[in-house]
């Protein structure tokens, strides 16, 4: 209750000074958080621990460290300190309310969209954003919707004025949704079983035919770089280099088997996303590589007749083959939950370090940052929330304090801000309860 | 022999002056006396004459008996080795009638919510009632073939099209005008719970479809009534004149028909049958077997398909993915259900209907005799049955004298492999397929020819119906095949390559058989022409039929799948005990006023709570739990749940239908049932959608998995029922075309549930009116029309029903709760409610509760402004706070959506828990009965491995009334049961001759719960 106390003053005093969330001005001192228990992902948990920061990176972590001239010291004891998390698979400022078409631009109307990318739609002053940087996460991958080749993903940071700001990664995969390969038997479906398996062969053939045409254009570009530049087929230059990853969304065991045969065919870089039934094909994803984006540690099993866990432990099982993988969060709103997504995979049978890197450290190495971001080590930016206890369960996850390269993040938003002016508000009747 | 001679001469008295039709030309008096002699005879399922005669004149039975003398001038047909059937009778099909047509459809730019009335029909396109379909029939040859060839010579027809679809007819299957075929024009009623092709909006769902059904019976009673009273004084207000509700009046005294595609669909046709005391005959599915307790109690007769399901594709490993184990248990427990239902004393007949193809009937019916289905009753269920079904018993179903000469010619017993149908009679005109003196091309011969002796050999057979001549010529051990054969009656030409017995090329040969022996003409290679004879050296000829190939007999079939209830994976084969159980030294959340209870025990007895406290003693036989370092709950309860229920939860149509009830559409066969208790539910509320302003009734349910659709009520609740304000039902997100129904704004949906209120406030003062007539004033008063819609308004505003309304924005909140007080009632529980917390203090002076989710936000402008702080600022409030789920995927994880409100504002731990327990049972107003860990209550209970509100929490054991439906134990067992058995059946599967049935083939329907929809992209139309 006193903590509640004290952010309802610090969030007080914020409001005073502004009407909205103000992104946080670069660090100028340097900070020490004193006394805090670390999770530090790369170097296990350490008790009593100080973390130091300047310029916006982490430079000490250690016992009792020796603060510098001008440091604010900030005492965390008995509180936990851990890396932002990182959000993979989310569509946070491309959607800001779902049923209202205005708001709406995670998806651009076609199949082969390789060329539109999300940090060009970001929208930094979403609502949603500030209720998501109160439970912790500090950066999210923003994805694009529709079907087959989608656009590319970009990684912010959630605390900045323009999406320029904050872009920290602004390419970090092609998009590819795989087509549907389950036979529909609802009763809306029209299409006999033999008519919708050749719908799925033609879908297939498709991906298969734009990535041909792609290809050609890339060696024809290798062989000419003054030919007249397609939009589409530039955008996957990269791809073929294998610089830019690709990222298969897949769930039915023979949508992966299909995608890893394809990405091996055309030789590039494959990321799973998605993964219902990625317990079918652990050896497959073992053997080529593939790191997995899970999103369904609390989902639905993925069949009628699945074990009401299959979902649950993905996760586990993942890790036990030893398959790298994070775990994410389709969605805008509910990115929010992903320390819990994370506890639950916790809850059956993932181990607690290794369910705290799924949303850190294990998130920003399958995007390619984790030289920056994802853990607490000395050199990293300091980009760190601190927590009354345990942030990945609901009794004790606590965000007090968070920042992002150094910078001190306001951590109030309209949630927040609703209920202060709600709580008290005396109605007519007040006191009268049942 | 008397009584044939008088009805000789009574037909002969009639038969040229009795049909209106005027002949033109010539007029035809063929004598149609015929006599068959030396048949096996069944004359019905219970008697049959080895050696008899049957003698027919005009369409009727004559005679048959074993002593019977043919009638002199009577065409005699020997029937030495065959055998005659009562021609068989489809009690269900769409025969001689146009289908109808697809509506030409509005739809395009605005749903309809009216119909077009025609001739003072009823108010909803999907009742037909007034239709006697005998008028639109026309006898249609190319259709009745495929009956005929099966050996069926009746049916009842009728348009399969609407919930009450019109009066069937019954008719032969012959050719001629309609006037000659009908056999009863007039039939009966078929119900059904499909709208078919009307283009109205209601009944847009099952539930819908059933209420009804329901008002139109209510309308019988009512306009018999009324015109009744009409007709004593004509001064009062005319009742309506309604051609379907009077052609229903005679229902009471009738059969009718309900059409049904599932087993819950069956039950509940016997249901509705039950209620209006209707003498229902339902048409099945073909899955009762898996119910045959809940169909034999219902006492019904039944029409069962045999449409046996195609092979689960298994054969690769990636197809087999899309196969459940419910599928394959069907696969190979389909054909036995004739045999459950015979085992289980229920009265049935056979349809053809449900077969993609006809000509696979009696391989099906063979197939069910395989499966233990005695050949007594198989016959039973294509004559005496349906004839009593379609109430022509007296004329058509038997080999009787006086009845119609309908009846089937084969050469063996009908229910063999390899019996073939050699004609079907059908009021004395035959539909031959085989002729009766075919002669046979069989046999061993010696054949001369150009001085060189050969043997020819011919082999003529039927398969499946299809004839098929081959044969070979042999000379000193060398053999050359026939090729080429042709044949007519008793003529045969072949040719064979002469050439590998050293002569020239290839030879024609063109011959006829003449007694036992062939000969004719042979054109050699060499071009010359020779005569040739063959004749018949043994007498092995090879039968033409009866080559049983198959191995199987009646009766003998291994099943390796289980039958569970449900029948689907994680079914039951039994229902758990209920247990005396003491769970010793847990951390009990008593949900109650002790709160959390560390080191304590809980006795439970016969299924309640038996008493609290430390140190108790197990009582004898009492199963003992140790709960150290476990936690105890009470079963969590869902307030706002769309589980286990069949067809749409909307009736999503009109803005009003009060009428509709999830309680008509309980489904007992949901997993999600199962997947919430691994869950720790034990209890939820299943409400309506929210499309309209006021939905349908909802029914709370105790998660008694396996039991029916009846057994998991929960009895003890009061009656509910679901409202909704705001987007959903003013159709803000249902497309552009959404925009004519009433009402579009919030200011008309409160004007339309002002006047529901009202309307239905004069209904009640209407009745009170009426029921204080007298007698004599009663029956010259026309009644007021029973209407389900305003009773169950009724019910609300005189509290015996309870609202749970569906609401966000504040403005609809205050206005529903306002308008209820206008009318002297509470609304006891907003669900979503979202913006609660901007009026708590007048839902609380209200005495309003709240169920709401804590952080779904966003996903539409009404829900802007939710908080995950909602619940807190209610409950400080004095609010009544709970937690749903409104979500198959929420459910299992109640406790974690509760803790949110520890984690988002403090709330306390035992009052998050209370918000999943007792908060809840308090909004259905159960909270007398469970909620809690009280002495007394119901022992619902679960037992968890850790704090409850805990992320790494989950529930170990889930008991209901003292029996437990979830422990992880079990939930493993049942796994390694699932798997072993699916495994036995594909491997089954691939080791079965599968070449009659294509495999793979999916029909529509058979899917489960569509596919898997990522909660996260979830919107609130539920």
């Amino acid at each position: 209750m006193k903590t509640l106390t004290l952010i309802l003053l610090l969030c007080l005093a914020l409001t005073v000074m502004a009407h909205d969330y103000v992104p946080a001005p670069p660090q100028d001192h340097p900070i020490l958080l004193k006394g805090g228990t670390a999770f530090t992902i790369t170097d296990g948990t350490l008790e009593d621990t100080d973390v130091l920061f300047d310029n916006g990176r982490i430079a000490a972590i250690g016992r009792d460290l020796t603060p510098p001239d001008g440091c604010e010291i900030i005492d965390v004891a008995g509180k936990h300190v851990y890396p932002t998390m990182v959000a993979t698979g989310t569509s946070l400022g491309l959607t800001e309310i779902g049923a209202v078409r205005a708001t709406n631009d995670a998806r651009e109307v076609g199949r082969i969209n390789p060329d539109v990318q999300t940090r060009m739609a970001y929208n930094p002053d979403s609502e949603i954003i500030p209720t998501t940087r109160s439970n912790g996460v500090g950066y999210a991958q923003i994805m694009p919707g529709g079907s087959l080749l989608q656009g590319r993903s970009c990684l912010v940071n959630l605390d900045a004025w323009t999406q320029e700001d904050a872009v920290e990664v602004s390419e970090v995969a092609l998009h590819l949704a795989w087509p549907a390969v389950t036979i529909s038997t609802g009763w809306w479906e029209e299409r006999s079983a033999e008519e919708q398996k050749k719908d799925m062969i033609k879908n297939r053939e498709a991906i298969g035919r734009t990535f041909d045409d792609a290809h050609a254009y890339y060696l024809a570009r290798k062989a000419n770089p003054n030919i007249e530049i397609d939009s589409r087929w530039e955008a996957m230059v990269p791809v073929f280099d294998r610089e830019l990853p690709v990222w298969v969304h897949a769930n039915d065991y023979r949508q992966i088997e299909q995608a890893i045969a394809f990405s091996r065919r055309y030789g590039f870089r494959m990321v799973l996303l998605g993964g219902c039934d990625a317990a079918l094909a652990i050896d497959l994803l073992k053997e080529n590589s593939i790191p997995v984006v899970y999103g369904y540690s609390t989902a639905l099993p993925n069949r009628s007749d699945n074990d009401y866990d299959q979902a649950f432990i993905v996760p586990r099982l993942l890790y036990d083959a030893g398959i790298p993988f994070c775990i994410g969060k389709f969605s805008a709103t509910a990115v929010r939950n992903i320390a819990f997504d994370a506890g639950m995979a916790e809850g059956f049978g993932l181990d607690h370090d290794i369910a705290l890197r799924s949303v850190t450290l294990s998130a920003a190495e399958i995007m390619g940052a984790e030289s920056e971001i994802g853990s607490l080590e000395v050199g990293k930016k300091a980009s760190i929330v601190v927590s009354d206890g345990d942030l990945l369960d609901f009794l004790t996850h606590h965000v007090t304090m968070m920042f992002i390269e150094g910078r001190k993040v306001d951590l109030d938003d309209k949630h927040k801000e609703l209920y202060r002016k709600y709580r008290d508000r005396k109605g007519p009747g007040a006191g009268s309860g049942n | 022999m008397k009584n044939a001679v008088i009805l000789l001469v009574a037909l002969l008295v009639g038969s040229a002056s009795a049909q209106t039709t005027p002949p033109l030309g010539i007029i035809d008096k063929t004598p149609h006396l015929k006599a068959f002699t030396n048949a096996r005879i069944v004359i019905d399922p219970d008697r049959t004459i080895n050696d008899g005669t049957l003698v027919i004149d005009h369409g009727k039975i004559l005679a048959v008996g074993s002593s019977v003398e043919v009638p002199p001038g009577a065409e005699v047909f020997d029937l030495q080795g065959k055998t005659i059937y009562p021609g068989f009778i489809d009690p269900y099909a769409e025969y001689g009638l146009e289908r109808a047509p697809d509506p030409e459809t509005r739809k395009a730019r605005h749903p309809i919510y009216d119909a077009v009335r025609v001739g003072g029909d009823a108010w909803n396109d999907a009742i037909h009632a007034e239709v006697d379909w005998s008028r639109y029939f026309a006898p249609d040859h190319e259709a009745a073939e495929p009956w005929l060839k099966q050996g069926f010579t009746s049916v009842q027809a009728v348009r399969m099209d609407g919930v009450l679809r019109g009066r069937s007819f019954v008719t032969s299957l012959g050719s001629g005008l309609p006037n000659d075929l009908l056999v009863r024009p007039y039939g009966w009623q078929v119900a059904a719970f499909h709208k078919g092709k009307s283009p109205q909006e209601y009944p847009g769902s099952l539930m819908g479809a059933i209420a009804l059904l329901r008002q139109t019976f209510h309308d019988v009673t009512w306009y018999r009534q009324a015109h009744a009273a009409y007709r004593k004084d004509p001064s009062q207000r005319m009742p309506e004149f309604n051609c379907a509700i009077e052609a229903l009046q005679h229902l009471p005294q009738e059969k009718i028909i309900f059409a049904t595609g599932n087993t819950l669909d069956l039950l509940r046709a016997a249901r509705i049958a039950d209620e209006f005391s209707l003498d229902a005959v339902i048409l099945g599915s073909g899955h009762e077997y898996a119910r045959i307790k809940e169909v034999a109690a219902s006492g019904r007769t039944l029409i069962i398909p045999l449409d046996f399901p195609a092979p689960p594709a298994v054969t690769t490993i990636e197809d087999e993915l899309d196969v459940t184990l419910a599928t394959l248990r069907h696969w190979e427990r389909a054909p036995s259900n004739p045999a459950v239902l015979e085992q289980n004393g229920v009265a049935f007949a056979f349809t053809a209907s449900g077969l993609d193809k006809k000509d696979e009937f009696l391989s099906r019916l063979r197939k069910a005799v395989k499966h233990g289905l005695s050949r007594q009753t198989a016959l039973a269920a294509i004559t005496t049955v349906p004839a009593e079904i379609c109430g022509v018993a007296d004329m058509v179903g038997s080999i009787v004298a006086g009845k119609s000469a309908d009846f089937v010619i084969c050469d063996g017993d009908i229910f063999d492999d390899g019996t073939a149908i050699y004609a079907t009679w059908t009021q004395g005109v035959p539909e031959e397929f085989i002729p009766l003196d075919e002669p046979s091309f069989a046999g061993s011969y010696a054949l001369t020819l150009g001085g060189g002796e050969y043997n020819l050999t011919i082999t003529d057979n039927r398969k499946k119906g299809k004839r098929k001549i081959e044969g070979k010529l042999l000379r000193d051990s060398i053999s050359v095949s026939l090729k080429d054969i042709a044949h007519e009656q008793d003529l045969i030409s072949f040719a064979a390559a002469l050439d590998t017995f050293g002569a020239s090329g290839i030879a024609r040969f063109t011959g006829r058989l003449v007694a036992s022996s062939l000969g004719g003409t042979v054109v050699l290679g060499d071009g010359s022409r020779h005569t040739w004879a063959a004749v018949a050296d043994t007498a092995e000829v090879t039968s033409t039929n009866n080559t049983n190939e198959n191995e199987e007999h009646d009766g003998e079939i291994t099943l390796v799948s289980r039958l569970t209830s449900p029948n689907r994976a994680f079914g039951l084969e039994t229902q758990p005990p209920q247990q005396n159980v003491l769970i010793k030294n847990a951390t009990v959340w008593t949900s109650d006023t002790e709160g959390v209870l560390p080191n304590t025990d809980v006795l439970v007895t016969d299924g309640h709570f038996a008493a609290v406290g430390q140190g108790l003693t197990a009582p004898d036989g009492y199963m003992v739990i140790d709960g150290t370092d476990k936690h105890l709950t009470a079963g969590i309860i869902d307030e706002h749940s769309h589980i286990c229920i069949s067809g749409d939860v909307n009736e999503g149509t009109d803005a009003i239908s009060s009428e509709v009830r999830i309680s008509d559409v309980v489904n007992p066969d949901d997993i999600s049932m199962y997947r919430s208790l691994a869950g720790g539910v034990t209890c939820a509320r299943i409400i309506h959608g929210s499309a309209n302003p006021i939905g349908g009734q909802a029914e709370i349910i105790k998660y008694r998995w396996g039991g029916g659709s009846e057994d998991i009520k929960y009895r003890q609740a009061p009656p509910s029922i679901k409202f909704a304000l705001g987007e959903n039902v003013k159709q803000s997100g249902w497309g552009d075309q959404f925009t004519t129904r009433y009402p579009q704004t919030r200011m008309g949906v409160e004007t339309i549930i002002r006047d529901a209120f009202q309307t239905s406030r004069e209904y009640e003062t209407a009745w009170a009116n009426y029921t204080r007539f007298g007698k004599k004033d009663r029956e010259r008063t026309i009644p007021p029309r029973r209407n389900l819609r305003w009773d169950a308004l009724v019910d609300v505003m005189n509290s015996k029903s309870f609202i749970t309304c569906h609401a966000y924005v504040q403005t609809e909140v205050l206005m529903l709760m306002r308008l209820a007080e206008q009318y002297g009632f509470r609304v006891p529980t907003f669900i979503h409610i979202l913006e609660g917390y901007k009026i708590a203090d007048e839902m609380a002076a209200h005495g309003a509760m709240a169920s709401s989710a804590p952080d779904w936000w966003a996903y539409k402008f009404e829900v802007y402004d939710a908080i995950p702080h909602n619940p807190c600022i209610l409950h400080n409030h004095g609010v009544v706070v709970s937690i749903n789920s409104d979500s198959h995927d929420m459910q299992r994880r109640l406790n974690q959506e509760a803790a949110k409100s520890v984690m988002y504002c403090g709330m306390s731990e035992v009052d998050a828990l209370n918000m999943v327990t007792i908060n809840p049972a308090k909004q259905m107003k159960i909270d007398q009965f469970t909620g809690s860990i009280t002495v007394g209550k119901d022992a619902d209970f679960v037992i968890w491995n850790g704090p409850p509100l805990s992320v790494y929490a989950h529930p170990e054991q889930t008991w209901v009334e003292g029996r437990q439906y979830f422990s992880i134990e079990k939930d493993l067992a049942e796994r390694e049961a699932i798997e072993k058995e699916r495994t036995a059946l594909i491997q089954k599967l691939l080791t079965t001759d599968n070449k009659d049935a294509p495999p793979g083939e999916k029909k529509k329907g058979d899917g489960d719960k569509g596919p898997y929809v990522d909660p996260g992209t979830k919107g609130g139309s539920l």
